[in-house]
């Protein structure tokens, strides 16, 4: 007997067809659970997104100097350095009158970033500052400008300074970033290499990332035979093996440089254990801290945690019967080890080694305390930047490499490990 | 993994080889958190085991408390150094950190729940996208945040507040917070919730007596993540928090940067004990929600 | 939510308001701040209205603060270079009247300002918003016992590793370096400044200078470090400031000798925040702390010099005015014999070109 197929559409009891139905229940899911997750969502983008972003802005931003000096700018603009060695009168009578009469915070706000251009412009508009205010105030306005401010101060009739100038004529700059890179601008606004004395960010960064690559290779020797002997051990003992692991996991990070830097200084436990038994005499202490070596130990020793603990989690997972099946099959333990175990054990490899070095190239509380003069990384000249010389132009743009360094690396690893398999212990 | 019988020698050297390895490591772990231990103890300001600590039998004038009565802002004369300084700070940051610590983890802990249960039902629409923004303050290295916040909360008057200082570290919590109730909902069996809402159920009353019982446990790790998140945060509280705000790991930067002081060891060791207590806590939590969602224990 | 975001404001404002009354002064930390606490704040007529934070210099704070509109800090204990700064961006009050009108002459009826200039100082913009606080140095010491024979006496001597081997102890930034590299390459310390701010290629001198040494260096970053550094025999002697090596010798008993000749003394204010929530108690208490009484005060608990030089008489007459029954003027840096071999660091030189000389100096550790 046959089925009568029916052609018609299917349709729920009140009428309406199922497919459409369905269409707007899954929509009403889809809202539902985005409400769930509006809050949160919303929240991140207030506190964290938007800070990030405003701090992007800031590294391209360079109008505060611009409202300052308004007329200055628009006329040098105007200065055919080919034709003239100096700007026009009518820059020095700008620059004048925005002088006399604009307010003295803000210029003064706008000397400090000057400074960065050249060093010297504080002091050299501060006095011709002070001739400028005597004079207005006497009533005496000059024939020459350009006479004036040369005579207040010679460095006018320098036309280095007025190059420099150029650096800061647009309300958005991308100079932080090239400053960043030891890099500048030079008279007709071409990008150079920074005199080759001044080189110190291109050195900071390779060693930033020298630092973080060696601390992800001792964390991967340290780290995969502790995670292969945890996935291996029956559940109760590699369980109370896990503690090691999970107690410097969850100990403040402060915490551990402190204890680094008791057990490794000279007058510390090691140095001090080492000489009680002898093996070393009192004046033959080792220097293990205040130096790269210092760095290195207290941050693999943090950073290890990171990379046993996905490490674990995947070899966990791999039978064991695979290492048997190959010796069985006649291969020698090493090579099963090689061909068989190490290919599956990649995924962990990479989810721990980027996570370790992910970490460790943002780091800065560790290698400054432990580091000496080597402990300067990149994240120290964030905090110099934002706290002692107020250039947060170069502060935000150092950051916003460093964050996009990262960003790569967090899509690789979103990539080999996806985002949503974080575990945590 | 017990070495088989029919080893030989050679696999015999290289199994003890690579568990003496393995015992290293465990040590190279855990060793300075161990030695400082002792050492806040001790009587002398100089941080190394004095001859009278490692003599036997034990030397009872080599062992004092000094340290921690200085740490608790107990300030006599038998317990100040000339060379260590004496205060309340210790304490004050305390309170602070306790205070900073405990309303984070709360708007941390429920933020982070409701949006959990939104990112693990099936019709979540980008997914991927809101969970890499989610777990964002989780990767971005820690100066980036700060300098960011420190500019942007300039701007609205929240830097050199509490207010300022936990919303920055909800911020930072809510990503352990969302991951650790994800992964407890992964084995969540949603027809509960359907038959929960079959026998008349609103969505409230299922969420506090079907779906929060069951992944409690996940709530509770969540939440002693998002607090030590909160506790031990260093970076930015350094920037922006003024003294009204201090908190331990402020004190600690503080003083580690002048001279390291038996007293900080000795906060160090209470913050070790913490973490003890914190750890065996989450591992018996995760114990108790494999059993409850009858996943077998590996 | 908003319900919970308003019980922490609340919160949050109840704790700002309840302890906005005591003067919030921002400082270093440490012995510094403590002596700062008995010689200013003890002496002063409502001590307990004083109370000091640590920061760790550098206006970043007081930026943000003052540009958010929600200023928490009335004083900041200040170097020069931020004083200027600081001075120039708004960021500190300018206080000129207050401080011709307020602060308290010399003995011989000299003006706070003419006092300070009576001790090598010159006008600078920072005087306009700060008053004075003491004379701290960069000084090289080093333990007798290192020397049995001859015993440097010269910076000459701290740059000599032939005549004089052994490591050197300095200091991961700048200033203070350049200047005594200086004065071991043969300038007069009292003309270090002007060579420096008016000879072209002087800095490229002074790091030709430090190159000398570069391999017989150890770098210290925290003020403990060089006296463990000496006394440890690590290095034969090291640059350190001459408050830390004051404290070992009168408190700790050690027995150290400073090299004076081509020390570089730097200054420290006090300046008032713009927009502080207690005006008018802090300009009251930045007129306490800067008499010379209470600088010589401060001496007794820190070997720093009164930057009115007045004040040094005053710590002369007193002796012994240490702890203890000790002098302390074999310690103190600015008399006036002293002050001849040395050199007052130039603030407004330093502030042009800082931040540009410890770019060079990093980069020049680094290599």
């Amino acid at each position: 007997m046959e089925v009568p197929i029916s052609t018609a559409e299917l349709l729920t009891t009140d009428g309406v067809p199922l497919k459409q139905s369905l269409k707007k229940a899954e929509r009403k899911n889809k809202i539902r659970a985005f409400l769930l997750v509006f809050p949160l969502l919303l929240f991140i983008i207030v506190t964290f997104v938007m800070p990030i972003g405003d701090m992007l802005l800031r590294s391209v931003d360079d109008t505060q100097i611009n409202t300052v000096f308004p007329n200055t700018f628009s006329e040098f603009k105007k200065w055919d350095k080919e034709k003239d060695e100096l700007p026009p009168e009518e820059v020095y009578k700008a620059l004048f009158e925005e002088l006399a009469y604009g307010d003295k915070i803000q210029v003064g706000r706008a000397l400090t970033r000057m400074n960065y251009s050249k060093s010297g412009w504080k002091s050299l508009i501060k006095n011709t500052s002070r001739a400028i205010k005597k004079a207005v105030k006497k009533n005496e306005f000059p024939d020459s400008y350009k006479d004036f401010l040369i005579t207040a101060n010679d460095k006018w009739a320098d036309p280095t300074y007025w190059y420099a100038m150029g650096q800061m004529v647009n309300f958005q700059t991308p100079i932080y970033y090239y400053n960043a890179i030891d890099m500048t601008y030079d008279q007709d606004q071409n990008v150079i290499r920074q005199e080759e004395n001044r080189r110190v960010y291109v050195q900071t960064w390779i060693k930033t990332l020298k630092v973080s690559v060696y601390v992800t290779f001792f964390c991967l020797v340290l780290g995969f035979p502790v995670a292969h002997l945890l996935a291996n051990l029956p559940l109760r003992y590699s369980n109370l093996l896990m503690i090691f692991v999970l107690l410097p996991f969850w100990t403040s990070l402060l915490v551990r440089t402190t204890a680094w830097i008791v057990m490794l200084q000279q007058q510390g436990v090691i140095n001090g254990i080492l000489v009680w038994l002898g093996i070393l005499n009192d004046d033959g202490r080792l220097s293990m801290v205040y130096n790269e070596t210092g760095t290195l130990i207290a941050m693999t020793q943090i950073l290890l945690p990171f990379m046993i603990l996905p490490l674990y989690s995947v070899m966990r997972v791999i039978p064991k019967s695979h290492m048997r099946a190959a010796q069985n099959l006649g291969a020698k333990p090493a090579t099963a080890f090689w061909k068989v175990y190490l290919p599956q054990t990649i995924p962990g490899m990479s989810a721990g080694g980027l996570l370790v070095f992910v970490l460790a190239i943002g780091y800065f509380i560790t290698p400054e305390l432990v580091g000496g003069k080597d402990g300067k990384l990149i994240g120290s000249w964030i905090a110099y930047h934002l706290k002692t010389t107020l250039n947060w132009g170069l502060c935000a743009a150092l950051g916003a490499i460093l964050l996009g360094v990262m960003l790569v690396f967090y899509w690789l690893y979103n990539k080999i490990v996806g985002i949503d398999n974080i575990k945590l212990g | 993994m017990a070495l088989p019988s029919y080893a030989t020698p050679v696999q015999r050297t290289y199994y003890y080889a690579y568990l003496f390895f393995c015992s290293v490591v465990f040590f190279f772990l855990v060793a300075p958190l161990i030695a400082i231990v002792p050492i806040s103890f001790s009587v002398s300001p100089f941080m190394v085991f004095t001859d009278g600590m490692l003599s036997w039998p034990p030397d009872p004038d080599a062992w004092s408390l000094r340290w921690y009565q200085n740490m608790i802002g107990n300030c006599s004369a038998d317990v100040v150094s000339s060379t260590v300084p004496c205060s309340h700070k210790w304490m004050t940051g305390t309170v602070n950190s306790f205070f900073i610590g405990l309303t984070a983890t709360f708007i941390a802990t429920t933020l982070g729940t409701i949006a959990a249960l939104g990112l693990s039902r099936p019709h979540m629409p980008y997914k991927g996208l809101i969970m890499a923004i989610l777990i964002s303050p989780m990767i971005v290295p820690l100066i980036i945040t700060a300098a960011g916040m420190f500019f942007f909360y300039a701007r609205i008057n929240l830097v050199y507040t509490f207010t300022g200082v936990i919303l920055a570290h909800v911020a930072l919590a809510t990503p352990f917070v969302v991951i650790t109730v994800t992964a407890t909902l992964v084995g969540f069996d949603m027809n509960m919730v359907k038959a929960s809402q079959s026998l008349g159920a609103r969505p409230v009353r299922t969420f506090f007596k079907v779906i929060m019982p069951l992944i409690l446990p996940g709530i509770i790790s969540g939440a002693l993540f998002a607090f030590i998140t909160s506790f031990d945060e260093v970076v930015i509280v350094m920037f922006m928090a003024s003294l009204d705000q201090l908190t331990i790991p402020k004190q600690m930067w503080a003083g580690i940067r002048q001279e390291i002081s038996p007293v900080i060891l000795c906060m160090a060791t209470c913050l070790v004990a913490l973490s003890i207590f914190l750890l065996t806590t989450v591992e018996l939590l995760r114990r108790r929600s494999e059993r409850l969602r009858g996943i077998k224990s590996r | 939510m908003s319900k919970l975001l308003k019980v922490f404001l609340i919160a949050s404002f109840a704790v700002a308001s309840f302890s906005a009354k005591a003067v919030t002064v921002a400082s270093w930390g440490g012995a510094y701040t403590e002596s700062q606490q008995k010689a200013y704040a003890d002496t002063y007529t409502d001590p307990s209205s004083i109370q000091f934070e640590n920061y760790n210099g550098g206006l970043g704070e007081v930026r943000a603060q003052v540009e958010s509109g929600s200023v928490t800090w009335d004083l900041v204990d200040a170097l020069p270079g931020d004083a200027i700064t600081g001075c120039d961006e708004g960021l500190f009050e300018d206080i000129t009247t207050e401080i011709a009108e307020l602060s308290t002459p010399g003995p011989d009826g000299e003006s706070m300002l003419e006092d300070m200039e009576n001790n090598g100082l010159e006008y600078h913009s920072g005087w306009d918003c700060c008053v004075p606080q003491i004379f701290w140095t960069y000084v090289v010491f080093y333990d007798p016992d290192a020397f049995p024979g001859d015993k440097p006496s010269s910076m000459a001597d701290f740059f000599d590793v032939e005549k004089f081997p052994g490591k050197r102890g300095i200091h991961t930034w700048a200033t203070g370096i350049v200047e005594k590299a200086m004065v071991a390459d043969g300038v007069k310390p009292s003309a270090v400044p002007t060579v420096l701010r008016d000879q072209t290629g002087a800095l490229d001198r002074a790091f030709a200078k430090l190159d000398t040494i570069k391999d017989h260096i150890v770098f210290w970053s925290s003020g403990a470090k060089p006296l463990e550094l000496v006394k440890s025999g690590e290095v034969v002697m090291s640059i350190a400031y001459n408050g830390r090596v004051g404290a070992a010798n009168l408190a700790e008993g050690e027995n150290f000798e400073y090299i004076w000749e081509g020390q570089v003394l730097d200054q420290e204010y006090l300046c008032l925040v713009a927009g502080a929530p207690n005006r008018d108690a802090a300009i009251d208490f930045m007129m306490h702390a800067s008499t010379p009484e209470a600088q010589a005060e401060q001496a007794k608990y820190i070997t720093y010099g009164p930057m009115r030089a007045s004040g040094i008489p005053i710590i002369q007459a007193g002796e012994p005015w240490g702890p203890g029954g000790v002098d302390i003027m074999p310690h103190m840096p600015n008399t006036p014999e002293r002050l001849k071999v040395s050199i007052v660091s130039d603030p407004q030189w330093w502030s042009d070109n800082g931040a540009e000389i410890n770019e060079r100096y990093s980069a020049w550790m680094g290599n």
